[in-house]
């Protein structure tokens, strides 16, 4: 359901800027120059500043002329903008208050078709739309005075509003743990809203989900953890509070006055809500940042034409966390490969890969894994029905096999630019608790390697010895293929007749570890999700990276430190504590680090000490 | 080895110190320590230790219960008094006096004492686990492996080039009929003398030949047509399938050899392919085989040529294994991401404090997505931490702070562009934000 007509109804906020299309238009205007990375945009800027100085309506551009700042050019093209603004809103239209059609037709068709018309304006990219919010943001504060935090009250039935209430309900159960993961909270937050928080509408990238960003920028969702956990801040507990009162009056009203309750989005409480709402900065904006950096479902090749659609990543996610049971027969063991496995690079030898697991007749689908190049689900049969355009999603469970391929010359290229590790790391820690290195040793390549034999074949054996993972040797690409097509056949077999859980890692930790064939499985998209190569950052992760940039300051040195200071917020503070510069430089010396307890040393201290504490600059 | 260089640096740079101070102490309390038991030593300085850093203020009140007994011994000990002639009063102040006189000198000196017994305890303490790390190191503890032969694998004339490879290496082997046959195993001892107990490796490499694998190949095949009458397995399959019944945690992996040939090309990486093809089976037969043995047995297959190459992979095997329990000290497993690669390799600081100016670029550099161009801007305006976190303390309100360095100019090849208020807020939160775990992006 389109929300426009409750826009219409509570953005009613007067700016606080006398001139505020002017204001919106120099705004883009300067964004868009920055996007393109051009000087003008500081022309743009210093207009835009003496813009907000100026008291006074203006009727045109032409008039602005008198302002610092403000050229022919600025003024022509205001003039421009002005005269588009009156043929779309009559030669009447206001021009000193932001009148809601030009204002929120323009967003809201962003939101749904995102490249279209002259007034989308506003760049898709993070930092230019978020300046531009704060700005009018700041302005409409100024206003308003002492009424700044109730600045953001999302709509009803958005997905703001129904994360911000289950987020609420959740936090009011007794003995609730006080945060929600991505998953729970989607799930139990989807019947509070219209729009789907896992499939994208039509023609946008953007979910419900989406609008958490917003949620976290104006400071009322916090998210932190690996995996995310999100909470409501004490802002967000206020205003959540709000909701569900108005949401309990509602139903009330509904059970007086049934006749009424067709439309519930019109109800006076909503726009009672709503009054402070600012008028830009519309949830589709910052969900459109949020797409444009990092949180689009990752793309997916479809060799076959009928799971063109079930992959939709967190489509199948509310379901299986919803009834967590595959039964026997009622699944499909399926190879999963990796896109990367079979585009990019040597396009011929990647495509003999799957042409040769086509003739051995085994099914398997390309998709993007964030670990591992090849993996196993067990994957829900679905009826088709034809009549429904949308599949609904199958449920997906991972088996506990993964298998990481590596040529010798990959291999050697790894160890010498140090991703070997990184990638056993990754492995070891993605949650499946057997991890194949399927290496592969190609006579050709031996000649043009630049690590010695031993070092390689040392390499191997330490990746079975010492990382405990199966080694698994094949001469070419053919064998590869042959493996993987055995190792489906005897999965298959294995799991013909076993009954499979659900088991999500996020609630309920690791599986139990050594089991031969285990039948309590991750769902694709909670282990796909949590392999994230460049997950989220913490602050503390941050710092213990930043910490390390100090020679000699390892990784478990780090850990020490951030055991007593976990931040550089709660280090500066410890700084600060101290009485005198010996103190602060022997502040870190006695920490003991690793597990043979060893003291970090006041050298070490001393280096930090001086990295934190020294007043100008460092040389 | 990037480790080891570190440890040597630090070590030597934290020890100099240390080394002024005591030094005058040090012969004698070389000789005491040899008498001590070294190993009780660290725990009871431990506990001194604690204490006395844990609670700085009360550093003053522990002493001064130990001062306490000094003057009373003195009263008793030499109750000689001076002068008579004097003033009873007079003598009990001055003798008051110079009690605490010399009780403060007592004080001051035990606590000196203290001091340096603290000092050389804790030197005597990092010493050892300096000595203790060593001796995990893999060079030192492959002298605590035992590489354990089966006598029926010497059957074989050739293999006497396994024997002369380990004791070439003057590593330690011995020849023993073990559970399993056709196998070399390993024992590790602990690298503390006195304490002699052997503990058995899991790993297990079982030398077979071609022949006998193609053996177990027909079992195994048998096995998976339903047909599982005992006595047509094959023996090593029986055997090795009972010692895995009894030894669940053993990973055994089959090296299997041709037929004492040479390599024919001396490429190394063509031996398995041809090993197999020797078995004049399909590729989809032998996998099926090798399959069943990696699901259902846990069993690795490595092709080899000969008692050469068999003899490398020990020596390869034994290395591996020399490398795990120092790993596993080491090992950093509290931050929860991969601390080995290139960015984590620290940039050298010298002692005045040069090279900071590198850290504090790469420090903002270990934010997702910064290139070295953002760092530059950013050191460039605020040329260290403390800087920056004043400016942020000298803005009012949390947007003003968030968007700090947003409009900052980022020099590009092409043309300039700014920061960013993503950015912005990002490296503000790292630097300000009191919640550990709040993620970042």
């Amino acid at each position: 359901m389109p929300p426009e007509p409750v826009r219409l109804g509570r953005k009613r906020t007067l700016p606080s800027c006398p001139n505020p299309l002017f204001l919106q238009w120099l705004t883009e205007l300067r964004d868009q120059a920055a996007e393109k990375g051009l000087k003008t945009q500081y022309v743009y800027q210093k207009a835009l500043s003496s813009l907000k100085k100026y008291p006074l309506p203006l009727k045109n551009g032409k008039e602005a002329k008198i302002l610092q700042h403000f050229g022919d050019g600025i003024c022509k093209m205001l003039d421009d903008r002005l005269e588009r603004h009156y043929q779309v809103n009559g030669p009447d239209a206001p021009i000193h208050s932001l009148p809601s059609g030009v204002q929120h037709s323009a967003p809201d068709s962003n939101n749904l078709h995102p490249s279209k018309g002259s007034s989308n304006t506003k760049e898709p990219s993070g930092s230019s739309g978020g300046d531009h919010k704060r700005t009018q943001k700041a302005e409409s504060r100024k206003e308003k005075g002492g009424r700044k935090k109730r600045g953001y009250v999302p709509q009803k039935s958005s997905g703001g509003y129904a994360v911000l209430l289950t987020l609420y309900r959740h936090s009011q159960v007794p003995g609730s743990k006080g945060f929600m993961f991505k998953n729970e909270l989607q799930v139990e937050a989807q019947p509070l809203c219209t729009k789907s928080f896992t499939v994208p509408e039509l023609g946008s990238k953007y979910t419900a989900w989406s609008s958490v960003t917003t949620l976290i920028q104006r400071d009322l969702v916090l998210k932190t953890h690996n995996p995310a956990r999100y909470s409501l801040t004490e802002l967000g507990m206020s205003l959540a509070r709000q909701l569900e009162a108005g949401e309990r009056e509602e139903t009330n009203n509904e059970e007086d006055n049934k006749s009424e309750a067709g439309e519930p989005v019109n109800y006076p409480e909503t726009v009672d809500l709503t009054q402070d709402y600012n008028g830009y900065g519309d949830d589709d904006d910052d969900d459109k940042e949020e797409g444009g950096l990092a949180k689009r479902p990752p793309p997916v090749i479809c060799v076959d034409e009928e799971v063109g659609h079930w992959d939709e990543p967190q489509a199948s996610e509310q379901e299986a966390a919803a009834s967590g049971i595959l039964l026997p027969g009622s699944y499909d063991i399926i190879l999963c490969v990796d896109f990367i496995e079979t585009t990019g690079g040597n396009t011929v030898r990647k495509q003999e890969l799957v042409t040769e697991l086509q003739k051995n007749g085994v099914t398997f689908d390309i998709r993007k894994l964030n670990v591992g190049d090849f993996l196993w689900v067990a994957r829900e049969q679905v009826a088709s029905d034809p009549g429904q355009a949308l599949q609904p999603a199958a449920r997906e469970l991972v088996l506990d096999y993964i298998v990481e391929r590596k040529r010798m010359d990959d291999l050697c290229g790894s160890i010498i630019d140090g991703r070997f590790r990184e990638q056993k790391f990754r492995l070891k820690r993605c949650g499946l608790h057997k991890p194949i290195y399927l290496v592969e040793e190609h006579g050709s390549a031996a000649a043009h390697l630049s690590l010695p034999e031993s070092t390689l074949q040392q390499a191997i054996v330490n990746t079975q010895v010492v990382d405990g993972f199966f080694v698994k040797r094949v001469q070419d690409v053919k064998e590869s293929a042959a493996y993987l097509t055995m190792m489906t056949r005897y999965l298959q077999k294995l799991y013909q007749n076993r009954t499979l859980h659900c088991r999500s890692r996020e609630l309920e930790g690791d599986g139990p570890k050594g089991a031969s064939v285990s039948c309590s499985l991750m769902s694709f998209t909670e282990f796909n999700h949590g392999a994230v190569k460049n997950k989220c950052q913490t602050v503390r992760e941050v710092f213990a990276r930043q910490l390390m940039q100090i020679s000699g300051l390892s990784g478990d040195k780090a850990a020490a430190i951030l055991e007593h200071y976990n931040t550089v917020n709660s280090l500066m503070q410890a700084y600060g504590r101290c009485t005198s510069e010996g103190e602060k430089e022997k502040l870190l010396s006695s920490i003991r680090y690793g597990k043979l307890k060893r003291n970090l040393g006041p050298a070490l201290s001393h280096t930090v000490y001086q990295l934190y504490c020294t007043k100008g600059p460092l040389f | 080895m990037s480790l080891k260089r570190v440890y040597t640096w630090e070590l030597s740079d934290s020890e100099s110190e240390e080394d002024l101070d005591a030094n005058p102490k040090q012969s004698y309390t070389h000789v005491n320590e040899k008498h001590g038991n070294t190993l009780r030593v660290p725990e009871v300085t431990e506990v001194i230790k604690t204490t006395g850093h844990g609670k700085q203020p009360n550093v003053i009140v522990v002493p001064e219960e130990d001062t306490l007994q000094p003057p009373i011994r003195k009263e008793t000990n030499s109750p000689s008094p001076g002068k008579k002639r004097r003033n009873r009063d007079e003598i009990d102040a001055d003798r008051a006096r110079a009690d605490e006189k010399k009780a403060e000198r007592e004080k001051a000196k035990r606590e000196r004492e203290k001091k340096k017994e603290e000092k050389k305890q804790e030197q005597q303490k990092r010493k050892e686990a300096a000595d203790r790390l060593k001796s995990y190191r893999p060079e030192n503890y492959i002298k605590c492996l035992t590489v354990r032969i089966h006598p029926v694998l010497l059957q074989d004339g050739n293999s006497d080039v396994l024997a002369d490879t380990l004791s070439e290496l003057e590593w330690k082997m011995r020849i023993e009929p073990h559970s399993l046959t056709h196998s070399i195993t390993w024992t590790r001892s602990s690298p503390q003398e006195g304490e002699d107990e052997e503990i058995e490796e899991e790993q297990i490499l079982m030398v077979i030949t071609l022949d006998e694998f193609l053996d177990i190949v027909l079992s195994v095949k048998q096995i998976l047509k339903g047909d599982s009458s005992r006595h047509e397995m094959s023996s090593l399959l029986a055997a090795l399938t009972d010692h895995l019944n009894t030894h669940t945690g053993s990973v055994v992996t089959m090296l299997v050899m041709g037929a004492n040939k040479h390599r024919k090309h001396g490429s190394w990486y063509h031996a398995h392919g041809n090993l197999r093809s020797q078995l004049g089976m399909e590729d989809m037969e032998i996998e099926e085989v090798l399959v069943y043995l990696q699901l259902y047995k846990s069993v690795f297959v490595h092709f080899l040529y000969n008692w050469k190459e068999v003899a490398d992979q020990v020596c390869t095997y034994t290395k591996a294994l020399s490398k795990r329990p120092f790993k596993a000290l080491t090992e950093c497993t509290e931050l929860g991401f991969c601390v080995d690669g290139a960015w984590a390799a620290g940039s050298r600081v010298e002692r005045d404090g040069k090279g900071l100016a590198e850290v504090w670029s790469r420090q903002i550099q270990q934010l997702n997505r910064v290139s070295p161009a953002v760092a530059a801007a950013v050191t460039a305006a605020y040329p260290s931490p403390h800087l920056l976190i004043q400016a942020y303390k000298k803005l009012d309100s949390e947007k003003e702070r968030r968007g700090l360095l947003a409009d900052l100019t980022v020099k590009g090849n092409v043309k300039d562009r700014r920061v960013g208020p993503e950015f912005s807020t990002r490296i503000y939160r790292v630097l300000t934000a009191e919640n550990p775990e709040l993620v970042l992006d």
